[in-house]
């Protein structure tokens, strides 16, 4: 049974649509507004402009760069993160000595701060002193300039976030692991089903949704790229590391072109809102 | 044998996994002298306290004051208004699917990057006056911790069964009444892991405060650490020492809150 009483809904829920409309409708349609305009400086005169913001922008070298680094880092950073995430998932999917405080060490990494993981690994990235460099020189190979390399730094801040997020990937995969029921698994190894083939005919399909939504989540997440960009690289050598966040923050904040800014932000917008769609679509499918 | 193997594995992967925080807890506790020598030995050759000592000198105690009530009351804003709405999307007949739509548009908040509505939202703050202000900084933050609250308490609220809440309607009690001696008890547990959550969420939170603080005595944790690592000859051991300071909570209720996790970080996903 469902309660009809409209006047208790409304006064229910208006405080919840006040804090949101203010605070997020309100700078989205702000941000849309600005976007097809120019807002001159001195008088705060606003001009509509068409589309002219972004046919700068997509003729902007700085823009394009920043679109393939975040689609790069996007994919490479959950393409990982998955993988790494069902290799741990399967291990842990059996009995172990130990497994009970395994779990919560394994998600450490995913709970402390990305500014804490950052200045970690920003330490050992370090040329001289740090862990990596350390440990490469004493085996016999050549020190790596991490996060000053271009063709390498963005594949550090990589190495980062799957450090810090392949967790989340292993808990997604691990729980569709743990809903396979026992009798598919064994009535499998009686049909003589062994190892890597069991679980690309059997488990896989199973847990494809688990992988999926895993996948897409990270994707989602990836694609936001700052904090780590920002404290590590600032975006560079160059622009090999400048992402769309730091673009929409270089031009908002430092540059103060509130053209380019809303309409590079507004772009940002349209791709996690379809990234967003997708992801309810597969979830919220036969719910309530 | 086959399992010992198994274990033993499996044990190796956790502890290359945990490397990083081992790294962080050793560094901490070295002597400047040692940092630079051999920075990157895993446990100190002797305990020193100089790094906490140097952090105590600071401003170190304003921060963590300012960390803990900007996410204290931004949770509490969020979990009072979350739970409302919540309760209203489980329990009330919406017209036209009304709370679908409204879910989605909560989820499509959630998953939007923040930097998205950066610049307008400084500019409302600057208007109120709420710039560089702690109490700022709790409003932004329900950007991420309301729609947060309320996917995930929609699934705690779910599990109140309707028949206890029916029998005391029947009783004469009010909306008010049942929601605070009925609802409100039965979903305890997850307004504790939901409340943890956001709290999180406001301690770990990097670019609102980066963008909206500018004075040094109003700065949160991760502003801290920004400010360290930006700087020239960073202090390793100092950052190191803010860094376990910043990830002793977490660190801490990771064991509780393992069975949240995958509710908490999969907004919809069960």
């Amino acid at each position: 049974m469902l309660y009809e009483n409209r006047k208790q809904l409304i006064a229910l829920l208006l405080p919840a649509i006040v804090v949101l409309g203010l605070l997020t409708v309100y700078p989205i349609v702000s941000v849309v507004y600005n976007a097809f305009g120019e807002v001159d400086h001195a008088s705060k005169n606003y001009t509509f402009v068409g589309l002219s913001n972004f046919k700068v922008l997509f003729e902007d070298f700085f823009f394009i760069s920043a679109i393939k680094n975040t689609v790069l880092f996007t994919l490479v950073a959950s393409f990982s993160q998955v993988l790494l995430g069902l290799w741990l998932a399967l291990l842990f999917n059996r009995q172990f000595s130990g497994r009970r405080f395994a779990l919560p060490m394994i998600i450490y990494p995913m709970m402390i701060s990305t500014l804490v993981c950052s200045a970690i690994w920003k330490s050992w990235y370090h040329y001289d002193s740090g862990l990596l460099n350390t440990v490469l020189v004493a085996v016999g190979l050549p020190a790596q300039e991490w996060l000053f390399n271009p063709d390498l730094a963005l594949y550090s801040i990589v190495l980062v976030d799957t450090w810090q997020w392949t967790p989340m990937a292993f808990l997604i995969i691990l729980a569709g692991l743990q809903s396979i029921p026992k009798d598919i698994v064994e009535a499998a190894m009686v049909d003589g089903a062994k190892g890597w083939n069991s679980f690309l005919h059997i488990t896989l399909p199973l847990i494809q949704k688990q992988v999926m939504l895993a996948f897409l989540l990270r994707s989602i997440d990836t694609f936001k790229l700052f904090d780590k960009v920002y404290v590590m690289t600032g975006g560079g050598p160059g622009n090999s590391t400048e992402t769309l966040s730091m673009f929409v923050y270089k031009y908002g904040f430092r540059f103060f072109d509130l053209g380019m800014a809303s309409a590079s932000a507004l772009v940002m917008l349209v791709i996690s809102l379809l990234m967003t769609l997708l992801y309810a679509h597969k979830t919220m499918k036969g719910d309530k | 044998m086959k399992a010992r193997i198994h274990s033993l594995c499996v044990w190796l992967v956790v502890t290359l996994f945990m490397l990083p925080i081992i790294w962080m807890f050793g560094t901490a506790f070295k002597s400047p002298g040692e940092i630079l020598n051999s920075g990157a030995n895993l446990i100190p050759k002797h305990i020193s306290f100089s790094s906490f000592e140097a952090l105590w000198q600071g401003n170190l105690t304003t921060l963590v004051g300012n960390t803990l009530f900007i996410s204290i009351s931004s949770t509490a804003v969020s979990v009072a208004v979350a739970f409302c709405a919540a309760y209203a999307l489980v329990r009330y007949d919406f017209p036209a699917k009304l709370d679908n739509v409204f879910l989605l548009a909560v989820l499509i908040i959630k998953m939007m990057p923040p930097i998205v509505i950066a610049i307008p939202l400084y500019s409302l703050m600057n208007q109120v006056g709420l710039l560089n202000t702690k109490l700022g900084l709790v409003l932004a933050y329900q950007v991420y911790t309301l729609p947060f609250c309320i996917w995930m308490l929609l699934g705690f609220v779910r599990d109140v069964p309707l028949e206890i809440e029916e029998a005391s309607a029947m009783d004469g009690a009010h909306l008010s009444k049942r929601l605070f001696y009925i609802v409100l008890p039965l979903c305890a547990p997850g307004l504790v892991a939901t409340s943890i959550f956001a709290m999180i969420l406001g301690w770990n939170e990097f670019l609102f405060s980066l963008l909206f603080i500018h004075t040094p005595n109003n700065f949160t944790l991760p502003l801290l650490i920004a400010n360290f690592m930006t700087e020239d000859g960073t202090a390793w051991g100092e950052l190191m020492a803010v860094g376990i300071i910043s990830s002793l909570p977490m660190l801490v209720l990771a064991g509780y809150m393992q069975r949240y996790l995958l509710r908490g970080f999969s907004m919809g996903l069960k």
